[in-house]
């Protein structure tokens, strides 16, 4: 197959990247939200509010 | 990064809470994008009929170069063409934030919510994230030549699926076949099975050929519509219409970082050989439905492999030939890696990156609280509610807000991408156009299309080319190019 390369970048580098997170270790990876004591953990807050019928109300069109 | 002109065009739901029939999700659709071109100016709306879908008035150009219109009821935008993964990341945010902001200025934020999704739970209608990556008019634009980008693509949804509760069975769908193209209902679905609790991809199952150049009722994994929104002659756009939205940037970046080197891979003749799927359409639907999180396909030599084999392969030859090339690439390649080391052990490990692992850890953890069954509809509520944007109800805002989400752009990048294009494309060009028409042109506050505006519109703007009248039309083939000096120069003329 032939080498293929794009044309040539016209304008300098822009801010790079920040550099996100590498590989969890063993056990890592978030807690569980405080199931014990839901009313101190924001997020079983938030999830509690949700309106339990709301994805039957979402009716939208098919699009592309 | 990567020599690459990089866009993201994404359709939005909305979800409305009042009981009212008449305020549709289209009605709400309406009023929101007359606030942001009539209120707020910020663009320009079209004066001529772009399609026959899209008349005088039906969307237009932002400041930032970007584009907002109505497409089949929905809000959608275009980000401006972006030639880095940071830009790329912040114009897509700059799309939600500037509708986001039209609502709350509107004071609907209690009537409704924009969802930035791409399924409807309870009709299986979808609406698309679409990606766009701009190559050469020599890359090899063939079934053999895509045959890795195929295989590519069936494979990352494992870090790029959005996740959802249950299935869709589209029965609109239609299907090449040969030469035939029929409908998918004629030939029977193998839908229809045991009910499915989650799947990490929203997209896989509305996805029904291998290539094709339509894209509604029989979306491919390669749409194959030669559009390039550029000199044809140099330049070919890869349009993706399979992958879902994402609401973490790091799924975003990922996904667009990724699918950038594979292009190069493809490009300079270095993609990996011999991992042509069997069926990729029929693959890219298990692997999202696997609920032991296997993911093994067959591929056409008979051998069967995990998709995460098969991405480890991709990852191999991205490290051997495009490491150091520059910073944005050796992001990628560091990210990639621990994706996938990660996915070889619990989920969990993704939450805040990947989007179907945070919403799953969210549904289980939910699901254990209040000891509900898989078939509780308000699961599907709360999968939902994951992408809504409103930061104050949204459970992707909630992960954020509690410090489980990194970032990869900030705040204010997000503000200024909503005004400003990126500085290193043509939509630098294009966005001073966009600013000289709110400041000089005709106000669009009380936009009503004069009989003369009609047939002679006193402008017309495309992504490669503009004309102002009175003025030689402006071409801007090379997206590359800024061409702001040049359009500065052509509108001191006016």
């Amino acid at each position: 197959m032939t080498h293929i390369t794009m044309p040539e970048r016209r304008e300098g580098p822009v801010d790079p990247m920040p550099k996100g997170p590498g590989p969890s270790e063993e056990g890592g990876g978030p807690r569980r939200p405080e199931t014990g004591s839901p009313d101190k953990d924001n997020l079983m807050k938030r999830m509690r509010k949700v309106d339990p019928k709301q994805a039957e109300r979402y009716r939208q069109r098919t699009g592309e | 990064m990567l020599n690459r002109i990089f866009g993201l065009e994404t359709e939005y739901g909305l979800l409305v809470h009042q009981d009212r029939p008449d305020h549709s999700p289209t009605w709400f659709a309406h009023k929101i994008r007359d606030h942001v071109f009539h209120v707020q100016r910020q663009g320009v709306l079209d004066l001529h009929h772009r399609g026959h879908d899209e008349p005088p008035g039906n969307g237009g150009f932002l400041t930032n170069a970007g584009r907002m219109y109505l497409d089949m009821g929905h809000l959608e935008y275009a980000s401006p063409e972006c030639h880095s993964l940071t830009d790329l990341v912040a114009t897509d945010r700059a799309g939600d934030a500037i509708l986001q902001q039209a609502i709350k200025d509107l004071d609907l934020s209690e009537q409704v919510s924009l969802i930035k999704n791409n399924v409807d739970h309870e009709t299986d209608a979808t609406f698309g994230s679409h990606e766009n990556y701009l190559v050469s008019r020599r890359f090899p634009f063939t079934r053999r030549g895509l045959a890795p980008l195929v295989t590519f693509l069936v494979t990352r949804q494992i870090y790029t699926g959005s996740g959802r509760v249950g299935a869709a069975s589209p029965q609109d769908a239609w299907i090449q076949m040969d030469r035939l193209i029929v409908p998918r209902a004629s030939i029977g679905s193998r839908r229809g099975g045991p009910f499915l609790p989650f799947q990490i991809s929203q997209r896989a199952d509305h996805i029904v050929n291998d290539f094709f150049e339509w894209v509604q009722q029989n979306r491919a994994i390669v749409n194959t519509r030669d559009e390039p929104l550029a000199d044809p002659n140099q330049y070919r756009r890869i349009h993706l219409l399979l992958g879902d939205s994402n609401m973490t940037e790091f799924a975003t970046a990922l996904k667009m970082g990724t699918t950038g080197l594979v292009l190069q891979l493809i490009e300079e003749g270095h993609a990996p050989c011999d991992l042509e799927i069997n069926d990729p359409v029929e693959a890219l639907q298990e692997i999202s439905q696997d609920q032991d999180r296997q993911w093994v396909v067959q591929l056409q030599s008979g051998k069967t492999i995990s998709a995460l084999d098969i991405q480890e392969q991709f990852l191999e030859a991205a490290m051997l030939h495009c490491q150091g090339q520059d910073e944005e690439t050796d992001w990628v390649l560091d990210q990639w890696t621990a994706a996938l080391q990660d996915l070889r052990g619990t989920f969990e490990k993704l939450v805040g990156r990947v989007d179907w692992a945070s919403k799953l850890w969210l549904l289980e953890s939910f699901r254990e609280a209040e000891k509900l069954e898989w078939t509780n509809p308000m699961l599907a509520s709360l999968d939902l509610e994951y992408h809504n944007l409103n930061p104050e109800k949204g459970l992707y805002y909630g992960l954020l807000e509690e410090g489980r989400v990194p970032r990869l752009t900030t705040d204010k990048a997000i503000d200024l991408a909503t005004v400003h294009p990126p500085r290193n494309t043509r939509a630098f060009g294009r966005g001073e156009l966009i600013r000289h028409l709110l400041d000089c042109g005709p106000s669009v506050e009380d936009y009503e299309p004069k009989q003369q505006e009609r047939y002679f519109p006193s402008y017309v703007i495309n992504w490669s080319i503009f004309q102002v009248r009175g003025q030689a039309p402006f071409p801007m083939p090379d997206p590359f190019k800024t061409y702001v000096q040049e359009v500065r120069a052509h509108l001191s003329r006016v």
